[in-house]
């Protein structure tokens, strides 16, 4: 981005003695706003849509279809009617507080889209720690629901922020360990530089690098999981068990604001696995046109991220939530070890082959291509047992 | 360095909730996660029901039995009709007593599926609910077709069955049990076997035998600590003594003998043995009348009696006391949630909040029927 | 090493039976949902699938309502209101209120059963939601009208006729002891 500003200057758009501060601060803003408010919050209503429409497929009925064409606008009517609810703050609970727990949450969902590389220049802020950006700005939300606990002066509330606070905090330990296989492969904490020693074809990610990284993938894609308090590690807003957990005592907008955090940060999720196990961006060099190229590495990115944000909605619907003590010894016995593990072992393969080894990422691409098959074969028998006909429209 | 001070919360887990099974009032007290007990309080659905019936006579209060246990309304309706006609020495012809064991079966199975479909969603997974209600759909559809309606049948009258089986009912229901077989075994591997599922059910709520018959638990409760009582084998009533079926017991070969998780599975197998009694008494229905010459006003001689029907929550006792006129003196109902929820302030001792929705779950309370 | 062994076999378990659960949902991707969209996207409307036998809202047929009242003595919730008074000279019974409150009615179905016309039967209409509780009470009776008085042999006025059948029809699903019910013996015939 500063680049791209201090070419616009340089052009001579703000004449000859602008302010150079004054210029940065004011395409911050503009910039920031357009990610922040135009892509981040529409972003968190338009997946609410998307995820009960999934949840709706997987469970044999339709999601919402009424509010405008498909139901599209229903996350714009649940947002209008959340704003139109009375606010209620309990009466001897921490008012300043109280208030602001939500920000917070909602802080450290949408300040990471700062970092977020869409394509090779569409990055608001290219840090040369951006990875340590990421995870240090997500924790925040362990403060913000925190707060929420306490301070909504509800037994059931304090239990629900105290089970997440153990769990988001737990699951930073893999989630941060799971990272360094890649950081050591690459040396570098920056998100375009990360992406940058990916290639485009699959067996040039990282995720098939080599076998630590497979399994450092799918363990930060739980831990995400679980900082994200999704299912199944859902236990702080169980519904079926804590109403809603930190955020019983909550209505309204505020209400809101700590769902459109848990679903914008399903996209932060994605990015995460996109950027440094999936090859980000990467695409093949077929024009030399940098917008064309822009454009098609930002569909490539977007799809790949939608594509996590899909597979983690169709987990959701498939499995039950887990207990918090099992997910606490899930963690630390499971999690912690493997990562461990799994980083000593890309230190001793990244030992060996300093320049990576072609072939494991041939071999390991073609046994996920084999588990892809044996996974379609048995959805496949299942659907011919039900002896149902074959719908695939997904508007009905 | 003082101490450091510790106090039990107590919680509300209040009749307004979206997971107990009905309108249930818990008091937890509860050290931080671990539950020290959690103390049921009920009574928030009692409706009287005991009493009108002795307003509104015996042929009048077949549509309040449905009122009883809603998800299982043919065993309740069977029960009053059989306390009914012992009283009254009359006899339900042989295609009557037919067509109530097949409407009571597909009830069992409508009724496990709920419990079933209701627990999982309990437990966090929100599609086998759906599915397991979409099944019970077609059930419904086809109950709907033979007496008009879905959740409150009010289907047999004392003396035997409203309404008789509809042309071409027979092989719709068969093909529906064609349809519902490689539908449940599905769900086996969804949701049974699921490790998470399991790490939750297992060895979470044990009864021991012994526990059990002093708690005075019923029904895939009771089967499940590995004790064999059914009416339906025991006590048999109606033509049950016809079929060939097996009565499912829990093994522990999931945790321990007794638990959640073995709750769960007697469930299901009786799911598949009420579909094996339903496809032998669809085959061996005899031709006949449905039901037995009984007056319009109903006047049994004074006495007492009590049958016993085998509900999908168990064995659920009926005691009717008639003093001659056509009004019951007293009529009482003994259900089995009743009895599962004295023993949920044992089992609470020890489990964590989280499994209090499980155990509850496990031991298919529905709250109509604890209060009445 | 049992405990290892035990280990891996959790993680083998786990991730296994993750496996064939999303294999599960997954086939359900294919398959069409079961929601019937009521209540303007069904291909016909709901009342009209519904069977024969559903016990929806009553309605009287007030030709040949025979002002027996065993309709109002079996109900058990007591929401049907008749007034009816013979007259003792011409031994006619005159019907001046017809009430059955919908709301109160419990759709059990008692009350259609003893009719002996069947002009008393539930409908498959369920959509009785209203604003007042006032309107929920069905006055079927607008001027004082005359009982139906059943003739002895077949019916012969052509307009009480098809009402007369249909109500037979009805009860004619209610099994009485496999005999025919009272009645019954007014078939349709061509005249």
């Amino acid at each position: 981005m500063q680049q791209l500003v201090d070419r616009i200057i340089a052009g001579g758009a703000f004449g000859n003695n602008a302010p150079r501060d004054v210029i940065y601060v004011l395409f911050i803003f503009i910039f920031s706003a357009v990610v922040f408010l135009g892509v981040a919050f529409p972003f968190a209503g338009i997946v609410s849509w998307a995820e009960r429409r999934v949840w709706a497929r997987i469970q044999s009925r339709v999601g919402p279809n009424r509010v405008g064409p498909q139901g599209f606008v229903q996350w714009l009517a649940d947002g209008v009617k959340n704003c139109c609810k009375e606010d209620i703050i309990p009466t001897d609970a921490d008012a300043p507080l109280f208030k602001m727990a939500p920000y917070l949450v909602m802080l450290a969902f949408v300040v990471p889209w700062a970092v977020m590389p869409f394509s090779q220049d569409l990055i608001l802020a290219d840090l040369n720690v951006g990875i340590l950006f990421f995870t240090s700005v997500t924790a925040l939300t362990v403060v913000g629901v925190l707060m929420a606990g306490w301070a909504s002066n509800d037994k059931w509330s304090l239990i629900g922020g105290i089970r997440s606070a153990a769990q988001i905090v737990s699951y930073e330990i893999p989630a941060g360990l799971s990272i360094f296989p890649v950081i050591l492969i690459t040396g570098t904490l920056s998100m375009q530089g990360i992406i940058k020693a990916q290639g485009w074809s699959p067996n040039n990610w990282f995720m098939f690098s080599n076998p630590f990284c497979f399994v450092a993938a799918n363990i930060l894609f739980i831990s995400a999981l679980a900082e994200g308090n999704r299912t199944p590690f859902d236990l702080p807003e169980a519904e079926s068990e804590l109403v809603a957990g930190f955020a019983t005592e909550y209505s309204g907008m505020r209400y809101l604001f700590f769902f459109m955090a848990e679903w914008g940060n399903l996209f932060l999720i994605g990015a995460l696995i996109t950027t440094l196990f999936l090859g980000g961006w990467q695409f093949p060099h077929v024009s030399e046109n940098r917008i064309v190229m822009n454009v098609l590495q930002l569909i490539t990115f977007n799809a790949k991220v939608l594509f996590i944000v899909f597979f983690s909605m169709w987990i959701r619907a498939t499995l039950p939530r887990v207990r918090i003590d099992q997910l606490m010894s899930l963690c630390w016995k499971y999690f912690v070890p493997i990562s461990f593990v799994d980083m000593i072992g890309t230190a001793i393969w990244v030992a060996i082959w300093p320049y990576g080894n072609p072939v494991a990422g041939y071999i390991l691409l073609a046994l996920g291509v084999f588990g892809l098959v044996l996974f379609t074969r048995r959805v496949i028998y299942y659907f011919r047992e039900s002896k149902m006909e074959l719908y695939l429209n997904p508007t009905i | 360095m003082t101490t450091l001070r510790t106090e039990e919360m107590t919680l509300n887990m209040g009749p307004q909730h979206p997971s107990t099974h009905g309108v249930l009032r818990f008091i937890v007290r509860a050290d931080g996660e671990v539950m020290r007990e959690a103390i049921p309080d009920v009574g928030y659905l009692h409706r009287s029901i005991e009493k009108i019936a002795e307003k509104v006579g015996y042929h009048g209060f077949m549509p309040y039995t449905d009122r009883v246990d809603y998800v299982c309304a043919m065993f309740t309706n069977q029960g009053w009709g059989m306390a009914s006609e012992k009283l009254g020495h009359i006899e339900v012809p042989k295609r009557g007593e037919y067509c109530r064991v097949i409407a009571a079966e597909f009830n069992r199975l409508a009724s496990h599926l709920l419990s079933v479909g209701t627990m999982a969603m309990d437990i966090g997974a929100i599609t086998p609910f759906t599915h397991a209600l979409r099944e019970r759909e077609m059930i419904n559809d086809l109950i709907e077709e033979l007496c008009g309606a879905r959740l409150t049948f009010n289907y047999m009258r004392i003396g035997g069955v409203a309404f008789d089986l509809p042309p071409g009912w027979r092989e719709k229901a068969l093909a529906y049990l064609d349809h519902l077989e490689p539908i449940l075994a599905e769900y086996d591997m969804l949701i049974s076997f699921n490790k998470i599922y399991i790490e939750r059910l297992a060895n979470v709520g044990i009864i021991t035998p012994e526990e059990a018959i002093d708690y005075n638990l019923v029904g895939p409760n009771l089967r499940a600590c590995g004790i064999k009582w059914d009416i339906r084998k025991d006590i048999p009533y109606s033509v049950y003594p016809d079929f060939e079926f097996d009565v499912p017991v829990g093994n522990g070969q999931w945790g321990k003998l007794g638990d959640s998780m073995d709750r769960y599975m007697v469930r299901i197998h009786e799911m598949v043995q009420s579909v094996k009694i339903l496809r032998q008494a669809l085959k061996q229905i005899p031709a006949g009348p449905v039901l037995a010459k009984v007056p319009r006003n109903f006047k049994p001689p004074a006495g007492e009696c009590q049958v016993r029907v085998e509900s999908a929550r168990g064995d659920m006792g009926w005691y009717a006391v008639s003093d001659g006129t056509g009004y019951p003196w007293r009529v009482h109902v003994r259900t089995g949630s009743f009895a599962a929820m004295g023993i949920v302030q044992k089992m609470s001792r020890g489990l964590m909040i989280a499994d209090l929705v499980t155990i509850i779950a496990s031991l298919d309370v529905i709250a109509p029927e604890i209060d009445r | 090493m049992g405990a290892a062994s035990a280990y891996f076999q959790n993680i083998k378990d786990a991730v296994l039976s993750i496996f064939e659960g999303m294999a599960v949902t997954g086939s359900h991707f294919m398959r069409k949902p079961y929601t019937v969209q009521y209540p303007d996207r069904t291909e016909t409307r709901v009342q009209d699938t519904l069977p024969f036998r559903y016990r929806g809202i009553l309605e009287v047929d007030l030709e040949i309502c025979t002002g027996c009242l065993a309709c109002e003595r079996a109900c058990p919730i007591d929401c049907i209101v008749i007034t009816a008074e013979k007259d003792p000279k011409t031994k006619l019974m005159t019907l001046s209120q017809f009430d059955i409150d919908i709301i109160k009615c419990m759709y059990c179905g008692l009350c259609s059963e003893p009719c002996p016309t069947g002009s008393i039967h539930h409908t498959t209409e369920f959509e009785g939601a209203d604003y007042s509780t006032e309107s929920m009470i069905r006055r079927f009776v607008k001027d004082p009208v005359l009982a139906y008085k059943p003739s002895k042999g077949p019916e012969t006025n052509p307009q009480i006729l098809p009402i007369l059948n249909r109500g037979l029809n009805y009860l004619s699903e209610y099994q009485v002891s496999g005999e025919p019910k009272p009645g019954a013996k007014v078939e349709a015939t061509e005249s």
